[in-house]
């Protein structure tokens, strides 16, 4: 390698190196920091994300390969990195109270959400199925950690333990799969994989190493049946880093999955049949189970698993419309899963968990604007317009149906139809029943930042969607 | 760009809304609510002087680009039928308010910005020329009314709220799927009127013409996805049951005028029987479960199920007499019904009992209501003079044309109808005065009957002289039925 293609590959990586670099400098200054000092680690932790958010938008105009094929950075990547800035940031806005609220507000709580953001970005931009699985393995065992974070509660523990067990297994997987693609094709390069195909494409040893990768993959964004870890570790990890996992990690592993589906590799086999059951059966069990939630986090656990059953729709749809309309939904979700858990974080105070939904009756009648903020996010995640997650929704069900899979959007339809139930028997509690108790919402600043932000967004794209629209195609087609 | 007239009926509602969340005092929501209802009442008038009713075409149209990148585009404009709609829920918009004025006394702002933002999308459901924008304002109706029968509702409410939501949204969704179905096989575009123009194949017909009648029949309702409708009329408050019946059930008579006839001809004349024939169990259906019924916004519930069967009874006898007459009788039955679970309401609210046996000899304590109340009872059963009997008579004089057992039965609805509604008059009306013994009532105030007057005018004006609305939506009809009956002559 010579020093200019060095020079290029690190002018590629450039964001990923700025906060990498970020977060071990703050490691280090996060011993020296005297406490009651915690704001300046939040801000700093924004600070470095904000720097490479504008390198990655200074790098976005021309597609850079890197690092010998292992790396690129291109549009597709970048639309992802933005929906990962926008989680990290947000997420440090809501963690600051509620880090000392939790007593978790250590330094090493925004490393590692730095250290996961870095992972993240090597999903993004990977282009070999080993760098792929560095990004990969960087994110699990960052949220790993931050997962367990509330030492004190028995409940974080076993969701860490259980995270870092059925993680490792699904790496195993992946591994797998990627060890059968070397052994039969000789590289471990997207590009280079369909070429190196010498004989049959429906060989069927490639199908069970594209096997293999998709269920390593499955795992990683809580489709079924690798779901099982995704309620638990979600219900007993801090509520922070449950919104960040919901909506970065779970992003990220869409990326590589797309970048894997657009391979002509893949896209010869039949894997989009085991995709397309992938996503019904994972729309269909998140769906259901969520109907019969009490506590509002495994709810929005199991909703997340249906959400990632319906972006699976979009991938079995492929084509341009398809991996752009996956695209859109990922960043419509951060939107509005992040101002739902927002608004859920802001309710842990004092003795009150916010975390069981009867505990919610009658909010509107205290805070009338909170709760018309919550209806909104509800309405969203539901699919009504003119919200943005009725856009979503439709623009999936649009590129179903333009490849002619009318069955499936009809299927889709009406496990959403479903999934419309628990939500809006939430803006019941919250709408149609009496106050039990008084209400002390945690409701600093910074989550009022993030309320509006959130809320911008779910109603912006719903009403505008044409920007944010062309952005999302723009991007895929770079892919 | 012209004068954005419909933009303006459209959004004043929602901008009121708006204005609404900012005000403190009680009082002043109810004012400003009804200042912008009237307002917007006012532009409507304004838009039907300036309606032209020699053309079929769309008038006062306007087009922005929404989503470029999918064809959306954001395009109003009505014709003679959605004119007759605008108008009828402009018009509904402030009698709710003033119905609403001491009914609803806990979060009245809360009330009153639902029942604007209702009214906007209603009015964007009828002045949408473009599926995506019409779609979007059809489902986002489901929020407001979700939320004005859940918090402001009867005892039973949080089941209606939600039966209504889902029975409504499961249809729609289908509609949805429907919708992008047509948007690929129609060119890729979402204009209504480019749509109209399609030739799609048969098969394709079918298949869009199923997604949508679910969509439809749920809103209409018809029988058998019905069921909704009771529950939700009898758990709103009065201003809610007058917007769902007013407007909300004519959603999907509307659907079936605007997509199915006119862009899936074939389809329409060739399941027209099929519909025909549920048009007709309906009415009798819901005839005999109102005859049925001891509670007197259950009874208006079920006659609405029987009425709004003459209304796709006559848009599917495909004729133009029985179109005429649906149209006219969708027209109608807002007026009438609206008028109806108005005067529900009103005696709701000084007895707090529905049940029609705690009734009797009404007519001594509350002559005005009363006599009010028996017009629009004898227009409900269509009786001669009043709006319904025009709008009746077309539609069995239509469906006689298309079908003799069919006419039959509506025949036997609107005798069944007669004997539950003159039942419930002698009930509550007249005989011994046992009510006024066990309840204070005091007959209608002026503000009451600044409400009912209207409604009582519209009765009479059109039972007696109904030119001026056949000739607003003749030229439409007339086109809608060259539209089927050219493009789906081959069957």
């Amino acid at each position: 390698m010579t020093a200019a293609t060095l020079f290029q590959s690190i002018l590629a990586s450039l964001p990923e190196i700025v906060v990498v670099t970020g977060a071990c400098i703050l490691l280090i200054l996060g011993q020296l920091v005297p406490k009651g000092q915690g704001y300046f680690l939040v801000w700093a932790s924004a600070a470095t994300v904000l720097v490479a958010a504008l390198a990655t938008l200074l790098l976005a105009g021309e597609v850079r390969p890197a690092y010998s094929g292992m790396f690129i950075a291109d549009r597709f990547a970048v639309f992802f990195k933005m929906v990962f800035y926008l989680s990290t940031i947000l997420t440090f806005l809501l963690s600051r109270k509620y880090a000392e609220i939790e007593e978790i507000a250590l330094s090493e709580y925004y490393v590692l959400l730095l250290f996961a953001l870095s992972g993240m970005m090597i999903m993004a931009s990977a282009t070999d199925l080993l760098s792929i699985y560095v990004g990969l393995e960087l994110v699990a065992l960052s949220t790993y950690v931050l997962t367990g974070f509330l030492r004190k509660e028995r409940r974080s523990n076993e969701a860490a333990l259980k995270y870092v067990i059925l993680s490792g297994v699904s790496t195993g997987i992946f591994l797998y799969g990627v060890s059968l693609i070397y052994g039969l094709t000789g590289t471990t390069q997207l590009d280079g994989m369909a070429a190196a195909v010498t004989g049959d494409p429906l060989d069927p040893g490639l199908l069970l190493a594209v096997v293999f990768i998709v269920a390593g993959l499955a795992f990683k964004v809580g489709a079924v049946p690798f779901h099982m870890w995704v309620p638990d570790v979600y219900e007993g990890a801090p509520t922070t880093i449950t919104a960040f996992m919901s909506v970065g990690p779970k992003a990220a592993g869409f990326a590589v999955i797309l970048r894997v589906f657009l391979n002509p590799l893949v896209a010869a086999s039949d894997a989009w049949i085991i995709v397309a059951v992938i996503a019904v059966v994972t729309m269909a069990l998140g769906s259901f189970v969520a109907l019969v939630q009490d506590n509002f986090k495994r709810l929005l656990a199991y909703s997340s698993i249906a959400h990632a059953g319906f972006a699976l729709f979009g991938v079995v749809a492929g084509g341009a419309d398809g991996i752009a309309s996956v695209m859109l939904y990922l960043l419509i979700y951060a939107f509005m899963n992040l101002g739902i858990f927002g608004i859920v974080i802001m309710m842990r105070n004092g003795d009150f968990s916010g975390e069981v939904i009867e505990d919610y009756a009658g909010f509107a009648r205290s805070h009338p604007g909170l709760a018309l903020l919550m209806l909104l996010y509800l309405f969203s995640l539901a699919g009504i317009p003119p919200t943005a997650g009725f856009f979503a929704k439709f623009y999936v069900l649009v590129a179903l149906v333009e490849r002619g899979f009318v069955m499936l959007a009809l299927i889709a339809v009406l496990l959403s139809a479903v999934a419309a139930y628990f939500y809006i028997r939430i803006v019941m509690v919250i709408y149609m029943r009496e106050p039990e108790g008084a209400f002390d919402p945690a409701l600093t600043l910074s989550v009022r930042a993030t309320l509006a932000i959130t809320a911008a967004g779910t109603i912006g794209i719903g009403l505008f969607p044409a920007w944010f629209l062309r952005l999302a195609q723009h991007s895929a087609f770079g892919g | 760009m012209a004068f954005p007239l419909l933009s303006l009926i459209v959004f004043i509602p929602a901008a009121g809304a708006a204005v609404l969340m900012l005000l403190r005092n009680d009082d002043q929501v109810r004012w400003t609510a009804l200042g912008v209802t009237v307002l917007d009442f006012a532009l409507c008038i304004a838009m039907l002087a300036g309606f032209d009713t020699t053309t079929h075409e769309m008038q006062f149209t306007e087009t922005r680009p929404w989503v470029p990148a999918l064809g959306i585009t954001y395009a109003l404009g009505i014709d003679g039928i959605s004119a007759l709609f605008v108008f009828l829920t402009a018009l509904l918009g402030w009698i709710c308010v003033l119905a609403s004025w001491v009914a609803i006394d806990r979060k009245v702002k809360e009330f009153m910005v639902s029942l604007l933002a209702m009214q906007a999308l209603m009015l964007g459901v009828f002045c949408a020329l473009d599926l995506f924008l019409f779609y979007v304002f059809w489902e986002a109706m489901l929020i407001p009314m979700y939320v004005i029968i859940g918090v402001w509702g009867g005892d039973g409410r949080v089941y209606a709220a939600f039966k209504f939501f889902l029975y409504t949204l499961a249809g729609s969704l289908l509609f949805l799927i429907g919708v992008i179905v047509l948007y690929f096989h129609g060119g890729e575009t979402f204009d209504i009127r480019a749509l109209m123009a399609q030739d799609l194949p048969f098969r394709v017909q079918s298949w869009l013409f199923f997604a949508f009648l679910i969509a439809f029949a749920v809103k209409v309702p018809m029988v058998p996805v019905h069921t909704w409708l009771p529950d939700a009329h009898v758990q709103a408050p009065t201003a809610g049951s007058i917007i769902l019946a007013g407007v909300l059930l004519k959603m999907g008579a509307y659907g079936f005028l605007r997509f199915s006839l006119p862009m899936l001809p074939e389809a329409s004349l060739y399941y027209s029987t099929l519909m025909l024939s549920l048009s007709a169990l309906a009415i009798v259906y819901g005839g005999l479960l109102a005859l049925a019924q001891d509670d007197l916004k259950k009874l208006v519930a079920y006659s609405s199920i029987s009425h709004m069967g003459f209304v796709t009874l006559g848009i599917f006898t495909l004729n133009l007499r029985g179109l005429e007459g649906g149209i006219l009788q969708m027209f109608n039955h807002g007026v009438t019904t609206g008028a109806l679970f108005l005067f529900v309401g009103l005696i709701y609210e000084r007895t707090h009992t529905r049940s029609i046996a705690d009734y009797g000899g009404l007519m001594k304590a509350a002559p005005v209501y009363t006599t009010f109340l028996a017009l629009f009872a004898l227009s409900s059963m269509a009786l001669p003079g009043t709006n319904s009997f025009v709008g009746e008579l077309l539609v069995l004089s239509g469906a006689f044309a298309a079908n003799l057992a069919v006419g039959a039965a509506a025949v036997l609805g609107a005798l069944l109808g007669a004997a539950y509604l003159l039942g419930m008059y002698r009930k509550v009306a007249l005989g011994p005065a046992s009510v006024g013994v066990r309840f204070k009532i005091r007959d209608v105030n002026a503000r009451e009957l600044v409400a009912i007057l209207p409604l009582a005018v519209f009765v009479l004006w059109v039972g007696l002289y109904p030119k001026p609305f056949l000739n607003i939506i003749g030229p439409s009809v007339r086109h809608l039925l060259t539209q089927v009956h050219s493009n789906g002559g081959g069957q």
